[in-house]
């Protein structure tokens, strides 16, 4: 009896249950079980806004390689990264650091699109609450892919979640007319499904995709479905709430900016650093000027870019949109000084070759007027200037507006509605500031046709769209490059081939697959 | 009331003289004394039981017994742990005296090894033991810091130098890893992945290294296995313990900086209108101190013929040589044995610890705050001298030369780093014989580990603050493991062999959670991180929860033929939750064969060989590599912005990798035993080779437009060799009545070289702070080359301006005073003339060619000495401090007083550039022999103890790393830096060697006492 009562005591101790050693991990976010709920598939798709607000998308990396590459913006700090000086002197290779990090954050952009389309695959609820949602997913994987497309031509194409790295890893390239195909259907997509107007204009609307097709069939160079679908949103501008800012500064006024009815699709930012690169914005100090303490102490710029001076000084002065778009002086040490300001005796005693103005006090500024348009108004900001609170304008009614008219005269050269639609951008800048009297250029225009009304919308939209990541694009569609490039050009002449009109692929990248 | 309780009394009474009168009746009583054949020294609790019945007594602390004996009762048998038992006849004596003799098979040395114990002559594989007496012999801090040059091939080094509370890492056998740790599985009783108990309360630590010795712990094997035993009780006498020392600390060195003036003059060097301050702060002055130790144990221990118990408590404290670091620890540990029934055992062992850590903070990466601000060790050397601790605004004073950063006075007594962890540890055993020689054991155990770490960064601290009012933060984890293990255990004869089976079945669960919270913006600095409703602007909070599991069955076969001929076969079946959908199962398989060789019979007899084995064995043997869900698909919230606020953003994190496995090993060790003159010297040679392959390493091979969050995926791809050569030698050199002299010496030797990498291509790594902004890379992994070698320009002198040495070269643009550097040459030969990223090449090599330990013990009458060395030849050390000082955004050494100036063109020092380069200008020879520990003690004569009433009194004072002889310049050639170069590409396996914010290594005075009674 008692040996049993041991044995007991022993089968106890030892009787631990076998386990099947699966994981079940709790608290983990596993793809097989995430998709439950319209809830968690809105945070999926914030993914792909997530990463478009990293600061290795359009508001650091990226967009410094569209400012760079350019003829509206050139290198301030002669010693600036390497990086940065190659792609405004079209010297970037297949290492370009910049590039390194861009390529990849499109297509992590791309990746939680996919991932979010794919998982409203198993979201059990109704179809049109699921479609107004994940339309938010298809328009992140086509402005990233449109982005994509237009620097790098052919690339790899993905439109699911991969689940087969080996297979996905060795994929051919997508030619650029498939992948115009892929964006226009995405984009459609998003038209259809999302609601006609959102809380905010951060959040894409089907008035955003809308412009965002008119867009990209502008660039494909489909100008009657460009002008087909500008008009639409012109015509729909009430339905969407869309209209032009009657002050074109309040555009770059971060306070003020989301009152406006201009935004159509915006990048979102807070003022806070607390997230690191997925919520820190660095245009502002990037554009800003050294030592300058206009906006306040410790929000000294950065001089990484300027404008070239010929894009300061071919500028009507009366156009109210260059004094909006540049700062032609700062406070140095509580003192005001212009760009060009003659150099102090006390600066020649330093330094008998001092030009004054900028440089003089610090020697990575260049004696040109800097961009205002993101340093002006930046609202919350954190230490050395990194981080605002700007809605960056990916796409405003101003630029529907020159989509239109560009479109409109290739459809019909020289069209009335054309010019209108160029002049009501031309008026509301002669508007210039609320409550001041207009001013009497820029003129409206009349009377042109083919390509020289081209030219002008083009020079338009330099102008309007100024240091908007836009310029970039508008050379590389319209083959500018050896115009612009050339001495007569804005930062001079510059070796600029056909080439150049194209990032090459990471060369790590095309060491992993060898078909890219 | 109380006269009823007085009446119990009485009928008690009554009843236990009726008791003892009829007992009386038949009785007659023998008494007598039981000595110790050898030394004639009485035995206190020698079991004396009269043969046949249930009547027993036992010794008491002189050796007397007395004992009632029924008339028809023959012999009395007397039985002592240690001692052959003695049967005598009664007759008609009445007192009988009996001396015993030591039992001499029962004091062959046992070793404990995997779910068992060996004689230690029967051994097969290469294990070191470490007794208690070489633990005690000198004050340590823990237990694994015993470890310390005792056992060949064991490398025992402090995370963080002399920090009080700093982790220790061990290491067998060189580094068998590059993703997954180095450190070998901890048991502690049979309670697998415990951690040290306190180093008075251990018996033993046997050090498993080869194969046939680990292969029965399977894929957590492959880094050796520690044995810890804990005390036991011994049935006699209670025994009471006391153990107390203190020491004194202080800092070996201080590295010799400039002074205000000097200071000034350098700067104005690089920046005329540089300003000096007003002060004059020897910083390192200010914030090194004497620091103390202090350790108490208490323990008692006993047992019945049935029971056996050892309890104990210790308390632990330790203030920091710098100011404002300090750690206090309090364990408890007690250990039952019952034997319930002549067949079952039950044992219960209990451990308990409570640490308080209060940190200063060290060895910054530079990857949180600003400029490495939060180092305090590399704040001493570049915070500018001619500033004090507060400027004339009351605030605590900003550098005035490079980055923006406090002071680090400042730095250690603002911030608050406090540390808690709780361990408890309690297991349950049985051991039930089912029949003779054939035994089930079975044990459960359970353990946690609870950690709550805050920390504080106050509104007063400038610069580290960085406008945030404070920040306030609590990271808390607690970790549970259960264990269940079961095993058979039989022994048979078979002919003139010994057969020994061992069988099992183990499971084992952990759990881990963790959560961490945090505010800015708070009201008062006095909340410290109690508050953290004081603060309005919150840190995004977070928890987590991972589990793992791993189940095994595991065999030995022990089979000894003649006692000369040794055959060990073990396997193990481990399967780990963690480990990937198709690799869920691996096998541990390993063999050995022993040939006791002096048992032969042309050596039975000889005269000078006592002793001599041959060993050989090979096996496998894992790194459980992986991480809990590591193979898994998944997604991860990286918290971005969305229409204007911060959201939860979900993304792909990475893909599932199904075919992810653990690090196997396959080491082959053949060793020689040999004992002379009757063993006063004996001899251990052991040579082996590990070959470790499917080693896990991050494959950049997917490409990126996959768009996973995770951009490398891990893949058991790599290799690496180690192979070494170990010797033991141990020698009594002298043995007589008043004065004895042995010897430890122990000496090892590791290579180690990568066999394989991925794709066969280096791996560039950075372990400099990211602040440094140091361009390029510090080490790199190469096929053919060791791990974690150094990397950079070959410093080759001072270019005068004018003359370019053969082979060498400068930077575009160098000027007089600029450093030479080699131009390496490109694969065909040619050197392009000038020093580019291209001419970066191997400068050093971390890894030691040597270790060394030699430990004498002398002994005359009641006085004993202790001199042990310790030491290292050849490992490199990366001077980091040194690179970081030599830029000019800081203090720096005084040596740049003597750099190269248009007026001191023959130094080897080049001017201050202001470029951070890795270069082997900082690269030195690490090579030490430290003066580890000199211990002298005296033990009072036992007529002295014995009129205080106590068995042993013993007293001790020792120093500890007294004196040190190295070139190294820095101030400790046993660094430890294990930064990450603000990058995740750096790991502790390959980040050896680096010199930086290193909390210095300390000089200690102990004083000792033990007592016994």
């Amino acid at each position: 009896m008692k040996t049993y009562k041991y044995l007991f005591l022993l089968i106890g101790l030892s009787m631990i249950s076998c386990s099947d050693l699966e994981e079940e991990p709790v608290g983990l976010l596993s793809p097989t079980t995430y998709f439950t709920s319209l809830d968690k598939l809105q945070v999926a798709v914030n993914g792909a806004y997530g990463y478009m607000h990293n600061r290795f998308f359009l508001t650091r990396e990226t967009g410094l390689t569209l400012m760079l590459r350019s003829d509206m913006v050139e290198i301030s700090d002669p010693n600036t990264r390497q990086e940065r000086i190659d792609h405004d002197e079209f010297t970037d290779l297949d290492d370009n650091g910049q590039t390194l990090v861009s390529w990849p954050i499109m297509y992590q952009i791309v990746a939680a699109a996919n991932q979010a389309i794919a998982g409203a695959e198993t979201v059990d609820a109704d179809e049109a609450e699921i479609n107004a949602i994940v339309a938010q997913a298809y328009f992140a994987r086509a402005l990233a892919y449109y982005h994509l497309v237009r620097q790098f031509g052919d690339i790899p194409y993905l439109s699911e979640p991969v689940t087969n790295v080996e297979e996905a890893n060795n994929i051919e390239k997508t030619a650029v007319a498939d992948v115009y195909a892929n964006i226009i259907a995405d984009f459609t997509f998003a038209k259809t499904w999302l609601p006609l107007t959102q809380d905010k204009r951060s959040i894409p609307s089907a008035g955003a995709a809308s412009s965002y097709l008119a867009s990209v069939y502008l660039t494909m160079g489909d100008y009657p479905m460009a002008y087909a679908e500008a008009k639409d949103v012109i015509s729909k501008k009430n339905i969407y709430g869309y209209d032009l800012e009657p002050d074109f500064q309040n555009l770059f006024n971060s306070s003020v900016v989301r009152d406006s009815k201009e935004p159509i699709f915006t990048l979102d930012y807070i003022g806070d650093t607390s997230l690191g690169n997925y919520s820190t914005d660095y245009l502002v100090p990037l554009t800003g000027i050294r030592a300058d303490n206009q906006y306040g102490s410790g929000q000294e710029g950065w001089a990484v870019t300027v404008p070239p001076l010929k894009a300061y000084t071919t500028w009507d002065d009366n156009d109210y949109r260059k004094s909006v778009s540049f700062d032609a002086t700062g406070v140095f040490n509580g003192v005001e000084r212009a760009y060009n300001q003659p150099p102090t005796a006390q600066e020649l005693i330093d330094d008998a070759d001092s030009q004054g103005g900028f440089n003089a006090v610090d020697a990575r500024n260049k004696n040109q007027p800097y961009c205002a348009k993101y340093t002006r108004f930046r609202g919350e900001s954190g230490g050395n200037g990194r981080a605002s609170s700007h809605a960056y304008l990916l796409m405003r009614y101003a630029e529907v507006l020159l989509i239109a008219a560009e479109a409109a005269n290739e459809v019909t050269p020289g069209s009335q509605e054309a010019h209108d639609w160029v002049n009501e951008v031309r008026g509301r800048a002669r508007d210039g500031a609320a409550g001041s009297t207009p001013s009497a250029s820029p003129a409206d225009v009349s009377g042109l046709s083919g390509a020289t009304f081209t030219d002008m919308v083009l020079e338009e939209r330099r102008l309007e769209l100024a240091f908007e990541l836009k310029r970039w694009y508008d050379i590389a569609r319209r083959k500018l490059g050896s115009e612009v490039f050339s001495a007569s050009g804005l930062e001079g002449a510059k070796s600029f081939s056909e080439d150049n009109y194209l990032l090459a692929i990471p060369e790590v990248e095309q060491e992993r697959n060898p078909n890219l | 009331m109380k006269k009823h309780k007085r009446l119990k009394k009485v009928y008690l009474l009554l009843l236990a003289f009726c008791f003892a009168f009829t007992l009386n009746a038949q009785q007659k009583t023998v008494t007598g004394t039981v000595t110790s054949e050898t030394d004639n020294m009485p035995l206190p609790g020698v079991n004396v039981i009269v043969k046949g019945t249930t009547t027993g007594a036992s010794t008491d602390f002189d050796g007397n017994y007395s004992i009632n004996i029924e008339g028809s009762a023959a012999e009395l048998s007397f039985s002592y742990i240690g001692y052959v038992s003695k049967t005598i006849t009664i007759g008609n004596q009445s007192k009988i005296n009996v001396a015993l003799a030591e039992d001499v098979s029962a004091l062959e040395e046992v070793v404990v090894v995997g779910y068992g114990a060996r004689k230690k002559s029967d051994l097969t594989g290469a294990v070191s033991s470490v007794k208690a007496e070489e633990l005690s012999a000198f004050p340590v801090l823990n237990a694994e810091q015993a470890l310390q040059g005792r056992a060949a091939g064991v490398v025992v080094q402090s995370n963080n130098g002399g920090e009080p509370g700093a982790p220790i890492n061990i290491k067998i056998r060189g580094n068998t890893s590059i993703n997954a740790s180095s450190s070998p599985l901890i048991v502690v009783d049979g309670f697998v992945g415990a951690s040290m108990p306190q180093p008075n309360d251990i018996q033993s630590m046997e050090v498993l290294k080869d194969a046939s010795a680990t292969a029965i712990y399977g894929s957590r094997g492959s880094n050796g296995v520690v044995l810890v035993t804990t005390k036991k009780g011994k049935s006699g006498k209670l025994s009471i313990e006391i153990n107390s020392n203190y020491a004194t600390q202080t800092t070996g060195d201080k590295l010799d900086l400039l002074n205000a003036d000097e200071f000034a003059a350098y700067q104005q060097l690089r920046n005329p209108s540089y300003v000096q301050g007003t002060e004059d702060t020897d910083w390192q002055e200010l914030l090194y101190k004497t620091g103390h130790t202090q350790n108490h144990q208490f323990s008692f221990s006993g047992g019945s013929d049935n029971i056996n118990f050892y309890a104990s408590a210790n308390y632990f404290e330790q203030a920091g040589v710098i100011v404002n670091s300090d750690y206090e620890k309090m364990t408890f540990l007690s250990n039952i044995d019952a034997q319930v029934t002549d067949k079952l055992k039950l044992g219960f062992n209990l451990f308990g610890s409570r640490a308080t850590k209060n940190g200063v903070s060290t060895q910054s990466t530079g990857e949180t705050a600003n400029g490495g601000g939060d180092d305090v060790i590399s704040l001493l050397v570049r915070f500018s001298p001619d500033l004090g601790i507060f400027d004339e605004n009351g605030d605590y004073t900003v550098n005035s030369v490079g980055d923006n950063v406090d002071n680090p006075y400042a730095v250690a007594t603002e911030r608050v780093n406090e540390t808690k962890s709780d361990r408890y540890r309690a297991n349950l055993y049985a051991n039930y014989d089912i029949i003779e020689n054939f035994t089930f054991k079975t044990t459960f155990g359970y353990s946690t580990f609870n950690e709550n770490v805050g920390t504080y960064i106050p509104k007063t601290l400038l610069i580290t603050d960085g406008g945030n009012n404070g920040t306030a933060e609590i990271n808390n984890r607690q970790s549970t493991t259960l264990l269940s293990e079961n095993y058979l255990t039989y022994k048979t004869a078979i002919g003139k062999g010994d057969l020994t089976l061992l069988g099992g079945y183990s499971y084992q669960k952990n759990t881990t959670t963790r959560f961490s919270a945090g505010v800015q913006n708070l009201i008062d600095d006095d909340f410290s991180f109690y508050n953290l409703s004081g603060g309005d602007t919150p840190l995004i909070p977070d928890s987590s929860i991972v589990e793992s599991e791993i189940q095994s069955q595991f065999g030995r076969i022990n089979y000894d033929y003649d006692d000369k001929y040794l055959i060990t076969a073990t396997v193990r079946r481990d399967g780990a939750s963690n480990f990937a959908s198709n690799e869920k199962y691996a096998i541990f398989p390993s063999g050995a064969i022993g040939w006791k060789i002096s048992n032969e019979d042309f050596l039975i007899d000889h005269e000078t060989i006592s002793n001599l084995k041959l060993r050989a064995s090979y096996g496998l043997t894992g790194n459980q590599a992986i991480d809990s869900y590591q193979s898994l698909a998944k997604f991860d919230n990286i918290n971005g912005l969305y229409g204007g606020s911060v959201v939860n953003a979900v993304v792909p994190d990475q893909a599932a990798n199904d075919d992810l496995k653990w690090e196997t090993s396959y080491q082959t060790n053949v060793g020689i035993d040999l004992g002379l003159f009757n063993s006063k010297i004996s001899l251990s040679l052991d040579y082996y080779n590990i070959d470790t392959k499917d080693l896990l390493m991050e494959d950049g091979s997917q490409a990126q437009y996959l768009g996973f969050l995770t951009a490398a995926s891990l893949r058991n791809v790599g290799e690496v060799n180690n192979q070494g050569f170990e010797i033991s030698l141990n020698t009594r050199n002298i043995t007589n009545d008043n004065f004895t002299w042995t010897t430890d010496f122990n000496w090892a030797t590791n290579k180690n070289e990568f066999k394989k990498l991925l794709n066969g291509q280096d791996v560039f790594l950075n372990a400099a702070p990211s602040y440094l902004s140091l361009g390029g890379s510090t080490h790199v992994l190469r096929e053919g080359e060791a791990i974690g070698v150094f990397y950079g320009y070959e410093y080759r002198g001072v270019y005068d301006g004018t003359n370019i040495p053969e082979g060498t070269a400068v930077f575009n643009g160098a000027v007089a005073g600029d450093a030479l550097y080699t131009d390496v040459a490109d694969a065909s030969g040619n050197s392009d003339g000038l020093i580019n990223t291209d001419d970066q090449k191997i400068i050093g090599d971390p890894n030691p060619d040597w270790t060394l330990g030699i430990n004498n013990n002398f002994s005359y009458k009641d006085f004993d000495l202790n001199i042990f060395f310790q030491g290292v030849q050849g490992g490199e050390i990366y001077n980091l401090t040194k690179l970081q000082a030599n830029v000019g955004d800081s203090n720096t050494t005084r040596d740049v007083l003597d750099a190269w100036s248009p007026t001191n063109t023959d130094s080897n020092i080049p001017t201050v550039s202001g470029v951070r380069r890795s270069t082997s200008r900082f690269v030195e020879d690490g090579s030490y022999i430290r003066l580890k520990n000199i211990a002298l003690g005296y033990n009072l004569p036992a007529n002295i103890t014995e009129k205080l009433g106590l068995d042993n009194l013993r007293l001790s004072v020792s120093a500890q790393n007294l004196l040190t002889f190295t070139s190294y310049s820095g101030l400790d050639p046993e660094v430890s830096y294990s930064g990450s170069g603000g990058s995740s590409d750096s790991k502790a396996n390959t980040t050896q060697g680096f010199d930086f914010g290193n909390y210095p290594t300390v000089k200690s005075v102990t004083m000792s006492l033990n007592v016994k009674f």
